[in-house]
């Protein structure tokens, strides 16, 4: 059974994310699964919102055109700004990269490329993670059985078109709901058959 | 999770296009409710309450009866009054402040399906004619908001009502915690909401189908199988073969449910 | 407060009006992740009390110039239900509630790690279904748990509980009667990791002795109700764990 943590848990010193510091002992900032494997400890939050990271890949859609650029709803308290010369109408759903967050959580998004006909779903962010797997495992593992085209944004946003759609749907909202047990890729397969 | 509008209306054709074709994201028929819960006498303190889950959607109704003067045009009569809080826990469209037309409305409408059926026998609650009458207060306390609401509202407000009794009175006192005579009741009104989206009209909308629909339709039945109150809610129009197809719809249902009472 | 004057025993042969010890607590009940729309929620029990919180956020802050540029603002909003009460509460919020909703924030707010969510509002709300004494207490108990729940990052799980004086015995968490006719009431939130205090509040009138005794009583009872919050947050999980399999 994995261990649960609260905010204000004391955690192992080695702990990187979503730990505070208090003189010499580390503590957990959020309600968690400890995850103990491959030697390193670390938090997985069991809850929040996105909040955007250089290098992240999102699903983002288009609500607001300026001047240079667009206005993106990223699922995130925090609208994200993509300049492209590319021509793109309000509601166009767009894959891109976070370039940069400033101090003041202004997002700005790159390398964007535009989406078509899909349908397009949400999960919780933290759970993406799980829904991408190990060197893109778990995604792969949907795409080879349903045929369908998928695109994870970090963001929780998800894209999908063709194929089983909704197997692939179904599939995704398993890994949802049962992100923090193990033994989950089995069961995955299992139901993918 | 809020969405902004943008998204929202790429939502909307797809949940548009799979009603067109008979189906509904959870799987339901299109005269399907979601199921029901009821957790009765949930405020005991309260002179009677309900609590009903209708799918994810939660609503409290809490019967609070006082004494006070009866108006001046029916000195012989209790009074009712209902009023309805969205309280903004139950969903990110609600803020704080006085009442909004949405929660005026639903109050209004549940308030006339327990006035118009006739349900409460007001001249019971007579005390002094002239001077001193039971006043009932049913209060709407929406906590979950995953659509229907009117029909999450009426039928606790039922409910609550069909177990109410009035506090003891003495000596112009009231003693909340001794109980008196039971609130005298004769009828189950029962509320049925249909949500019009792209001509088809189908029962107990999720807060998703609202947020698509062009329009909704309340239909409240009697006992008796008669109409004691409707109310067409939003501006999408209706055919008139559609009405009476609603109508005949919602008295049978009220039949139905009667049952579970 | 205010003492007023009572035929009912509120002490009789070391026992309280409810049969409880004067050390003792109330039965708690909570729940986590009640509702649906709300990004965190948390439902007590506790007494008679009956107390729903739901937190929404970080969400974009409005009105925008609200917005703060260094951190996340931290609403609280502390409600009654009008059939809460025995005599019905007209809706809406009186001063009594926007005086609890102020000190209930403030003892928020060097909790939440606010300053990670620049511009952003985090909304607390709680609804009392059912009084019975001590709902501040109860309210700020379960809007902690209801952040916990949220994921938001937090320093601690606070938790509150109070302590008072009936006739001349100090006791812990005051029941209806207890708080209509004794002659003191204490409530206090604390951060149970570092015992410092986040909430405190007193009406009566307690001699140095007896608010001593009062203050260390409820800390007490808070750390007992504080096992119960984790209790409760790690419950929620471990059914779905045990459900799906272990390793």
């Amino acid at each position: 059974m994995k261990e649960i943590v609260v905010p204000g848990d004391k955690v192992d010193g080695k702990v990187e994310s979503y730990v505070f510091r208090e003189g010499n002992n580390a503590y957990s900032m959020v309600l968690g699964v400890m995850d103990k494997k491959e030697g390193y400890d670390r938090i997985v939050p069991l809850n929040g919102k996105y909040f955007p990271q250089v290098e992240d890949y999102v699903v983002g859609v288009v609500t607001d055109v300026k001047r240079g650029g667009y206005v993106l709803d990223i699922n995130s308290p925090y609208d994200a700004f993509l300049a492209s010369r590319r021509r793109y109408d309000n509601g166009a759903v767009i894959f891109a990269k976070v370039g940069d967050v400033s101090e003041v959580r202004s997002v700005s998004l790159t390398m964007d490329k535009q989406l078509y006909d899909g349908e397009l779903m949400e999960i919780m962010a933290v759970k993406v993670p799980r829904v991408i797997g190990k060197k893109n495992s778990m995604v792969m593992l949907i795409t080879e059985k349903t045929k369908t085209d998928i695109y994870v944004g970090r963001n929780g946003r998800i894209w999908l078109k063709g194929g089983d759609i909704e197997k692939a749907k179904k599939a995704v909202l398993k890994i949802e709901m049962e992100a923090h047990t193990d033994g989950l890729t089995d069961r995955i397969t299992e139901f993918l058959k | 999770m809020e969405t902004s509008e943008i998204v929202w209306e790429i939502k909307k054709d797809s949940i548009r296009k799979m009603i067109q074709s008979g189906k509904r994201s959870d799987g339901r028929a299109l005269d399907e409710y979601r199921k029901m819960e009821f957790l009765e006498n949930y405020v005991p303190k309260a002179q009677g309450s309900c609590l009903v889950k209708l799918g994810d959607t939660q609503v409290l109704v809490g019967i609070k009866m006082d004494v006070g003067e009866p108006y001046a045009d029916s000195p012989d009569r209790g009074n009712l009054s209902t009023s309805c809080e969205l309280v903004p826990l139950a969903s990110p469209d609600f803020s704080a402040g006085p009442p909004d037309e949405e929660s005026i409305e639903t109050a209004r409408v549940v308030d006339r399906g327990i006035r118009e059926s006739k349900m409460i026998d007001f001249e019971k609650l007579c005390i002094t004619e002239g001077e001193k009458v039971w006043t009932v207060l049913v209060d709407i306390h929406v906590l979950d908001h995953d659509g229907n609401l009117i029909d999450a509202a009426s039928i606790a407000g039922v409910k609550a009502l069909l177990n109410a009794y009035l506090p003891k009175l003495e000596d112009d006192k009231l003693i909340y915690k001794e109980r008196g005579d039971k609130l005298p009741v004769r009828e189950k009104p029962v509320s049925s909401t249909f949500a019009s989206i792209g001509g088809k009209n189908l029962l107990d909308p999720s807060y998703e189908e609202e947020m698509v629909m062009d329009s909704k339709f309340i239909i409240v039945t009697t006992e008796d199988g008669k109409i004691c109150a409707i109310q067409k809610s939003g501006s999408g129009p209706h055919k008139r073969e559609d009405i009476e197809g609603m109508v005949e719809t919602a008295i049978r249902r009220g039949k139905e449910v009667r049952k579970q009472f | 407060m205010g003492g007023a004057k009572t035929d009912l025993e509120l002490i009789k042969n070391g026992k309280r009006i409810d049969g409880r010890k004067f050390d003792e607590l109330r039965p708690i009940k909570i729940e986590v992740g009640v509702l649906k729309r709300a990004d965190g929620s948390c439902f007590m029990e506790w007494g008679k009390n009956k107390v729903l919180a739901a937190v929404y956020g970080p969400r974009e802050c409005f009105p925008k110039h609200t917005q703060n540029s260094y951190k996340a603002k931290l609403t609280y909003r502390y409600n009654m239900a009008p059939f809460s009460v025995d005599d019905r509460k007209r809706p809406g919020p009186d001063r009594r509630s926007t005086e609890i909703s102020k000190v209930s924030r403030e003892a928020l707010e060097k909790v939440i790690f606010l300053e990670y969510f620049p511009r952003t509002a985090i909304n607390v709300f709680v609804e009392v279904l059912q009084a019975d004494a001590g709902t501040r207490c109860v309210a700020l108990t379960a809007a902690s748990v209801a952040l916990a729940d949220a994921g938001i990052p937090m320093r601690d799980v606070i938790v509150a509980c109070a302590a008072g004086k009936v006739e001349d015995e100090i006791v812990l968490d005051l029941c209806q009667e207890e708080d209509n006719f004794g002659s003191a009431d204490l409530p206090v939130a604390i951060s149970p990791r570092t015992g410092q205090i986040h909430l405190m509040q007193m009406d009566g009138i307690l001699d140095e002795e007896e608010f001593k005794k009062a203050f260390d009583m409820a800390t007490k009872g808070c750390l007992e109700v504080h096992e119960m919050q984790k209790k409760a947050l790690r419950e929620k999980y471990e059914k779905i764990g045990e459900v799906y399999g272990n390793e």
